[in-house]
């Protein structure tokens, strides 16, 4: 049977929508499967202004028998059996025959009972507390209040349509009783729509101009630029950001194409298309890549019959390109090196200092960086880079447009002449943006990136700035994130300990937390977010794990680990090798550190073991050391034969101390050897407990 | 529809919707909610309805009148209704429509803007209100003002005068709008802004402004201790104002600039403060 809810409010934030699209959804799941109430299915829609459930649920809850429990039986029966007037008074007042009492079972002993069948309770009656609950325990990232109550929502709410099965739901949710009507757009049709069901619903709302399907007005607004552009030959630059946004922002979507004068075609691009998009929410159009004095908007609007709404935006975007102009002509009247002077005055954070601190620490970090990568030759450039790339901060189009940080101070380096190394280096150095966003191309842009990212971690967990849900205001998993993703796509294998000492060190004692604690805090951070990346690569989280437990130090051989980890579980040798780790660690565990001495040998299997793993470990070493976590592994199972051998036959915990002493330091070593890849005793193999994920943190 | 038939229009509409109509405040503020017609009457639960035309002081916007759209100083139209009444979105609409704009043929969108000002303590949630993609006005249920939670919450409408009538009048350059019939904007206000850029950049005494600002900061101490609220505030916003000006001549240094905005807070908050004790219940 059909659930229709609708809650109509003002106007809400494209990210509360989201947000509360998967709230919902995961709200009256949970609600409804506790009730014992079958869904069958149920989507989340939504517009700016409403909030919809579209579910198919069973007519009721099931029947199912229950047990009435009544007196204990020692109460409820005489030494004779019979009913005494306790027993019979039970009956009674159930108004149940007394041939279907019976002896109930419970923890507490035995009593007098009978069983009779429940009558499932209407789904409607359910949805009548159900709602309100899920309604009143959404959340948003931001709320307020409105009117005179202390109540806290995303926007004012104005309306509570609850439908079931074509009857309105008998529920109320912050004073609005549900009823079954809602209003249509707020300026093409503001009157009611009425709906007693999802389709009359939908198409009555389509019929006031709007469209109720978040992805259907996706769709409408690719399908209405590609109409619009066609006889063009041209296309939007796609902005997947920019068209989830629209999507949420309008309830009827009418695709606007509009130009500006091609004299401002002179701007860089980046300029262009950030005037276009922040503020205005315009996409930018090219044609065989080439940008042309075209703009798509998004209008939230039944027509554009007189063209306002095109002019109207055409000279917005006018004003805005002219400031820009204005901008990008007065910013060249002072070259970059002159600007970062000023940087003195702009604060990078009240403990952490200013930009110019910053960027003295970022030339120190760049260098150090340089030194430890080998990458001598762009060493001059980066820390030419790292004095200047904050100053674009200062100018005018930076200023107006915050988004273009980094690429401006990176198109005014490479106008005044700049050789590349410097201006790319600056113009790349806040990416990636996200997980989906490129890492610098050029090499000093990639070292200047990693250098300005690890300082404003290290500087914002030192001083004990909290990282925690929602709430990251220095961006600081970003930051880590594109430390990590730069270091594994380039290969970057700087130890990052040792980077951070660095890092602390250009500090000073700026930071509150200190250096050994700071340095954990940032280890641990790093460490979760190489996790994250790792599984979100499709590794499996045992694996993931297990490679991470030696510790995060150069980054790409997190992954080389957990890479060779994955390689050796679709190969024959996993379980022995993995039963072999788990054997050794588990005879060590909890065993003191002991030195072994070829003199104590006793058994020819143990001298065995013992020379083949002096053969094996030189041979491994060269491959940890370069970070072939595979190959190492190869060698190292070379040990298996020997160590069986040496499992049959000796007996590692030997009477004589010191005899058992040797061999569980023969067991460390090899131990130690294989830590130097993975803690293979977090690897799950088959049949064996606990082989359920961990619960995600 | 000129300038002087949009304030016409506007208050007749607010009047109309039961606002008592202010006289502009004599103190520069940057902001119509500024003044005491906003600040001190959000803060006590008594209903509230009043509608103003107040001119937005914002030194460093200044452009030496060369600008089609950036000015030093410019007029808002700020509306205050407290409780926010459930209708006063559609009555805001209504307010539009009544100025003669057509809106089935345009893009009305209330777009996501949380607004703060962190001198006053004072934060509020709502949007920036577009039409055509134009910014023109600031929509905010108010939350806190003066570091205090507000109860019951008053909506705040500010209308940017100027920005609404290029919009009326489909013009390009702020300069060219209509006062009146017969006075442009630019016979008002283009030697006002030239001087005045002059002023705020180049011409304002760094060392009279900071006495100034210290001298209002103590008299507000002053004041404060001796419970004369009103007059305390007035310092307060002859402090912002002096701040504002000793940035725009770029005087204010990093350490500075966190300090001299914290030290007006904590006289602003300490003023709502005792105004809200003395007023409990009311």
């Amino acid at each position: 049977m059909e659930l229709l809810l609708e809650l109509l409010t003002e106007e809400m934030p494209a990210s509360h929508i989201r947000s509360a699209r998967e709230q919902l959804e995961s709200g009256f799941r949970r609600e409804l499967d506790e009730a014992r109430v079958e869904v069958r299915s149920l989507r989340a829609l939504a517009t700016p202004r409403r909030l919809i459930v579209a579910a198919d649920l069973a007519e009721g809850q099931e029947d199912r028998e229950e047990t009435v429990t009544g007196p204990p039986l020692a109460v409820a029966k005489g030494p004779d059996g019979a009913l005494t007037r306790a027993g019979q008074g039970f009956a009674r007042s159930h108004g149940v025959d007394e041939s279907r009492l019976e002896a109930v079972s419970t923890p507490k002993g035995e009593y007098l009972g009978f069983r009779r069948l429940a009558k499932g309770t209407p789904t409607a009656e359910i949805l009548g507390t159900v709602v309100p609950r899920v309604l009143g325990a959404l959340s948003f990232p931001k709320m307020m209040r409105w009117g005179e109550s202390p109540f806290r929502f995303s926007r004012p709410i104005h309306g509570l349509l609850c439908v079931f099965g074509g009857r309105v739901v008998d529920t109320a949710f912050e004073g609005f009783a549900a009823a079954g009507a809602t209003v249509g757009h707020r300026i093409a049709a503001p009157g009611p729509v009425r709906a007693r069901t999802f389709e009359e619903y939908r198409d009555g709302l389509a019929r006031s101009f709007v469209v109720v399907d978040p992805e259907e007005r996706k769709k409408r607004i690719v399908a209405g630029a590609e109409a619009a552009l066609a006889p063009l030959a041209a296309r939007v630059y796609p902005d997947p950001g920019l068209l989830e946004d629209l999507a949420l922002n309008v309830e009827h979507p009418l695709v606007v194409l509009g130009s500006f004068p091609e004299a401002y075609l002179d701007l860089p691009l980046e300029v262009l298309a950030t005037a276009m998009r922040e503020g205005q929410k315009l996409f930018s159009v090219v044609r065989d890549g080439e940008q042309l004095a075209l703009f798509i908007g998004v209008a939230d609007a039944a027509a554009d019959a007189k063209g306002l709404i095109r002019r109207g935006n055409e000279r917005v975007l006018r004003a805005r390109l002219e400031d820009a102009r204005f901008f990008w002509a007065k910013d060249r009247e002072s070259p970059l090196a002159e600007r970062a002077a000023g940087l003195k005055d702009v604060l990078f954070q009240e403990k952490l200092g200013s930009y110019e601190d910053k960027a003295q620490r970022l030339r120190k970090i760049a260098a150090y960086l340089c030194d430890k990568i080998g990458a001598a030759d762009v060493k001059a450039p980066t820390v030419e880079a790292a004095a200047l790339c904050k100053a674009d901060l200062l100018t005018e189009m930076v200023k107006e447009f915050p988004g273009l940080q980094g690429r401006m101070g990176g198109l005014y380096a490479r106008l005044e002449g700049a050789p590349a190394a410097v201006h790319q280096a600056i113009y790349e150095h806040y990416q990636p943006a996200g997980l989906e966003d490129d890492p610098p191309a050029s090499l000093s842009g990639a070292v200047l990136a990693v250098a300005d990212k690890l300082d404003s971690v290290v500087g914002a967990l030192g001083i004990g700035l909290p990282v925690s849900g929602s709430s990251d205001p220095f961006g600081l998993r970003r930051n880590a994130l594109g430390v990590c993703k730069i270091a594994l796509e380039r290969k970057l294998r700087f130890s990052l300990p040792l980077v951070l000492d660095r890092v602390l060190a250009a500090y000073g004692d700026r930071l509150t937390l200190d250096r050994a604690a700071a340095k954990a805090a940032c280890l641990d951070f790093f460490s979760g977010r190489l996790r994250f990346i790792l599984e979100k690569r499709g590794f499996r989280y045992d694996l993931v794990a297990a490679a991470l437990a030696p510790g995060v130090d150069r980054i790409p051989d997190a992954l080389a680990r957990v890479e060779a980890l994955d390689a050796l579980k679709s190969s024959s040798q996993f379980e022995p090798f993995i039963l072999m780790a788990k054997r050794i660690n588990n005879i060590i565990k909890g065993t003191p550190a002991a030195k072994v001495n070829p003199d104590l040998f006793a058994e020819k299997e143990e001298r065995e073991l013992a020379s083949t793993l002096s053969i094996v470990s030189g041979n491994a070493q060269p491959m940890l050391a370069r970070g072939d976590f595979a190959r190492a592994q190869g060698i190292i199972f070379k040990l298996q034969p020997v160590l069986n051998a040496f499992f049959d036959k000796v007996l590692v915990m030997a009477e004589q101390k010191k005899v058992r002493q040797n061999r569980l330091g023969l067991l460390q070593s090899i131990s130690r050897m294989l830590l130097e890849i993975a803690d293979y005793s977090l690897v799950v193999i088959e049949g064996e407990k606990g082989a359920k994920p961990r619960a995600a943190r | 529809m000129s300038v002087q038939d949009l304030v016409l229009g506007l208050h007749g509409f607010w009047a109309g919707q039961g606002c008592y109509l202010a006289p502009t405040y004599d103190i520069e503020v940057g902001a119509g909610t500024m003044t005491p017609d906003t600040f001190f009457r959000v803060l006590d639960r008594r209903p509230w309805r009043v509608g103003y035309v107040q001119p937005s002081r914002r030194p460093d916007d200044g452009r030496y009148g060369e600008n089609p759209n950036r000015v030093q100083k410019h007029f808002q139209y700020q509306v205050i209704v407290k409780p926010s009444p459930a209708a006063i979105q559609d009555v805001y609409v209504e307010s539009l429509r009544s100025l003669g704009v057509a809106l089935e043929d345009h893009d009305l969108r209330f777009d996501e803007d949380n607004w703060e000002s962190p001198t006053i303590g004072a934060w509020g949630v709502g949007w920036q209100v577009m039409l055509d993609g134009l910014e023109i006005t600031q929509f905010t249920y108010f939350q806190q003002c003066g570091g205090i939670d507000l109860s019951p919450v008053p909506v705040e409408i500010t209308y940017g005068l100027e920005r609404l009538e290029m919009f009326l009048e489909q013009k390009d350059d702020i300069y060219d709008l209509d006062w009146s019939g017969d006075v442009s904007y630019r016979d008002l206000r283009l030697r006002e802004e030239k001087e005045f850029s002059e002023y705020n950049f180049q011409a304002a005494s760094v060392a009279m402004l900071r006495q100034a600002f210290n001298a209002a900061q103590k008299e507000a101490g002053r004041l404060v201790a001796k419970g004369l609220l009103l007059p305390a505030y007035d310092m307060c916003l002859k402090c912002s104002h002096s701040f504002n000006l000793l940035d725009s001549r770029g005087a204010v240094s990093v350490t500075e600039r966190v300090k001299m905005i914290s030290q007006v807070r904590a006289l602003v908050n300490d003023i709502a403060r005792k105004y809200t004790a003395g007023r409990e219940g009311a």
